[in-house]
């Protein structure tokens, strides 16, 4: 695609994002605090009375916050598929969406990562896990994916933030140079001197490129680990070694719909759509069709492998989960995750922004709730009748749960108004560069 | 960092094409101090200046390969001190193992190649170069050059001939 605008326009526009924000902007921030605050309350109040607040029990032991985490850690992937992957394979539809996905990164890890410490049932000793020999007698078992598991957590958010960071020097300049007063001070500490030297941008656009690289494998890596979680240990439906692809699948089906329904608002909340266009938002849709294709093919080849193994237990659990007691969420889930997105074969479904809307909101609960199926229901329902049991919300969880999304959608909303949303330099390195009597 | 002494001329530029004749002039009058400002990476820029591949990546390989070492080495290094056989499993396991070296490798390849850009792009900078203009940020294109002051009229003939829009001259 090409852009027909100029490099002082792009500053002007997508510095628009960084206004003053108006009435509805207040409103939205005040109503997603509220949910934050509630959220925590929640919290509160379970670590006050005790974990029992929450409806996880024996036997399902991991339930709403271990499914809401993955859903979040999911939820990451599609930045750094969209930041990084997309721009070593050089996508130019990338630059105008990038910044938000990259976002989209760093704020679903550091929601994914409260929930560890709300499922834990004493987080005011969570240092005690730290592997710190003398002082707690504990070296990690490196043999448990448990351990994998906050290494690379841990490992993406340093690298996506790092990534995210970096992306945005320039552009910080930009803004640095273009406000007064106490903004100038503020835009100046985080541009960090940055002046686009010939200097800086050879060592710039070298150490972006291998961030990149190095952020690419954690695409395939962290969400694989995730499902090792769950496929390492040997729980009928779990113990699966489609899981990791199947995961990895999943993740991007669920962030590339967070995208785009993060998109559509910025896009025309502050009039970028002729950054953000429709063209854009079908690419997204596209993928999405894709991404479907892959999570669908995961469910179907998951069932034939259970009715092939001849493994009772592991028939039992698919049995189970489409005729058992949350059936309904098996359904729901193949017609949200698979079914939906078919649509948008049809392209006046793709580039219509209600169905565009309709349909990844359709995806996103779609993979909560395959998280939940995969979890509450290989954990209801294992070896022997006699360790079965059912996980029922409570208003606390539920809360919780509802809390993180506010939380989420809180840190993005300030975001885009204290930060460049769209990257300004990415753009207007797809632009012709200005030539002595008029563009090349 | 304290600046060497001398004039400062600060050209800026509206057009590519007249920065990248004013580059291949200076260059040809033997000027050597001289910076190049611009909103984006541009190849013709950098031919016209010539430079040598940034070192960066040897940041990231050396940080790739310490981390390789310390997954390796947090894993199976314990083991000479303090071996527990579980469960009939061998103590160097490669498998799970392999996954903390692949992490660490990832984590310090990152951090490393965040360091060498730090190091290289010599930031963070207190202050801004001496005669900075901000348009340079945004639509426009710059040079800087440090020269004695016996020179600078020369040399600001010579960015106003290639096109300069401004020409700032500081003295230091």
């Amino acid at each position: 695609m090409e852009y027909r605008l100029s490099y002082s326009d792009t500053d002007t526009d997508l510095l628009r994002t960084m206004g003053p924000p108006g009435r509805s902007y207040w409103l939205a921030l005040a109503g997603l605090f509220i949910l934050v605050l509630a959220g925590a309350g929640a919290w509160w109040a379970q670590i006050q009375t005790g974990v029992g607040l929450a409806g996880k029990n024996s036997p399902v032991g991991w339930a709403v916050y271990i499914t809401t985490f993955v859903f979040w850690v999911g939820i990451a992937h599609s930045g750094t598929l969209i930041s990084a992957i997309l721009f070593l394979v050089r996508v130019r539809w990338r630059a105008a969406v990038y910044r938000s996905a990259e976002a989209v990164t760093v704020f679903g890890l550091m929601t994914a990562g409260l929930f560890p410490f709300i499922h834990l049932g004493r987080v005011w000793v969570s240092h005690w896990i730290l592997p710190v020999p003398n002082f707690s007698g504990l070296w990690p078992n490196f043999r448990s994916p448990l351990a994998w598991d906050v290494l690379a957590i841990t490992t993406y958010l340093t690298v996506s933030s790092t990534f995210f960071f970096v992306g945005m020097l320039p552009d910080l300049a930009v803004v640095r140079d273009r406000v007064r007063g106490w903004r100038k001070r503020v835009y100046g500490f985080l541009a960090q001197g940055w002046q686009g030297t010939d200097t800086q941008w050879k060592h710039y656009t070298a150490a972006y490129v291998f961030l990149a690289a190095l952020a690419t494998p954690l695409v395939i890596s962290v969400h694989s680990i995730v499902s090792w979680d769950f496929a390492m240990s040997i729980i009928p439906g779990w113990h699966s070694t489609i899981f990791a692809p199947y995961f990895v699948a999943g993740a991007i089906h669920s962030g590339l719909a967070m995208v785009v329904l993060l998109l559509i608002p910025l896009r025309k909340a502050f009039r970028i759509e002729q950054y953000i266009t429709m063209h854009h938002l079908e690419s997204l849709a596209k993928f999405i069709i894709f991404t479907a294709l892959v999570v669908g093919f995961a469910y179907v080849v998951e069932l034939f492998i259970a009715w092939y193994s001849g493994e009772q237990f592991e028939q039992a659990v698919f049995l189970y989960r489409m005729t058992g007691d949350y059936a309904w969420a098996f359904w729901l889930l193949l017609t949200t995750n698979v079914v939906m997105p078919m649509l948008l074969w049809s392209r006046s479904i793709r580039t219509s922004i209600p169905w565009l809307v309709a349909i990844c909101v359709s995806v996103e609960i779609g993979m909560w709730l395959e998280r939940f199926v995969i979890i509450v229901t290989s954990l209801a329902h294992d070896f022997l009748p006699s360790a079965w049991g059912l996980y029922k919300p409570t208003v606390i969880d539920s809360t919780i749960v509802i809390g993180s999304f506010a939380w989420f959608f809180f840190l993005f909303l300030i975001f885009v108004k204290v930060l460049p949303a769209v990257s300004m330099w990415e753009v207007k390195e797809q632009l012709e560069a200005p030539v002595k009597g008029g563009s090349r | 960092m304290k600046r060497p002494g001398g004039s400062y001329l600060f050209a800026v530029y509206a057009h590519v094409d007249e920065l990248v004749g004013a580059i291949g002039a200076l260059r040809e009058s033997g000027a050597k101090e001289f910076q190049v400002f611009s909103p984006v990476p541009h190849h013709a820029i950098e031919e016209a200046l010539g430079k040598r591949r940034s070192p960066v990546r040897v940041f990231t390989l050396a940080g790739g390969l310490i981390g390789m070492a310390v997954g390796w080495g947090i894993t199976i290094g314990p083991l000479w001190n303090y071996g527990l056989h579980v469960g009939g499993k061998p103590l160097v396991s490669i498998p799970p193992f392999g996954v903390v070296a692949y992490i660490c490798t990832i984590l310090f390849g990152a951090v490393a190649t965040l360091i060498g850009m730090v190091i290289n792009t010599r930031l963070p900078q207190l202050t801004l170069a001496m005669g900075y203009d901000e348009r340079v940020s945004s639509d426009h294109f710059g040079i800087q050059v440090r020269c004695d002051a016996s020179q600078s009229d020369r040399v600001s003939r010579l960015l106003k001939s290639r096109g300069a829009v401004e020409i700032r001259k500081i003295e230091s």
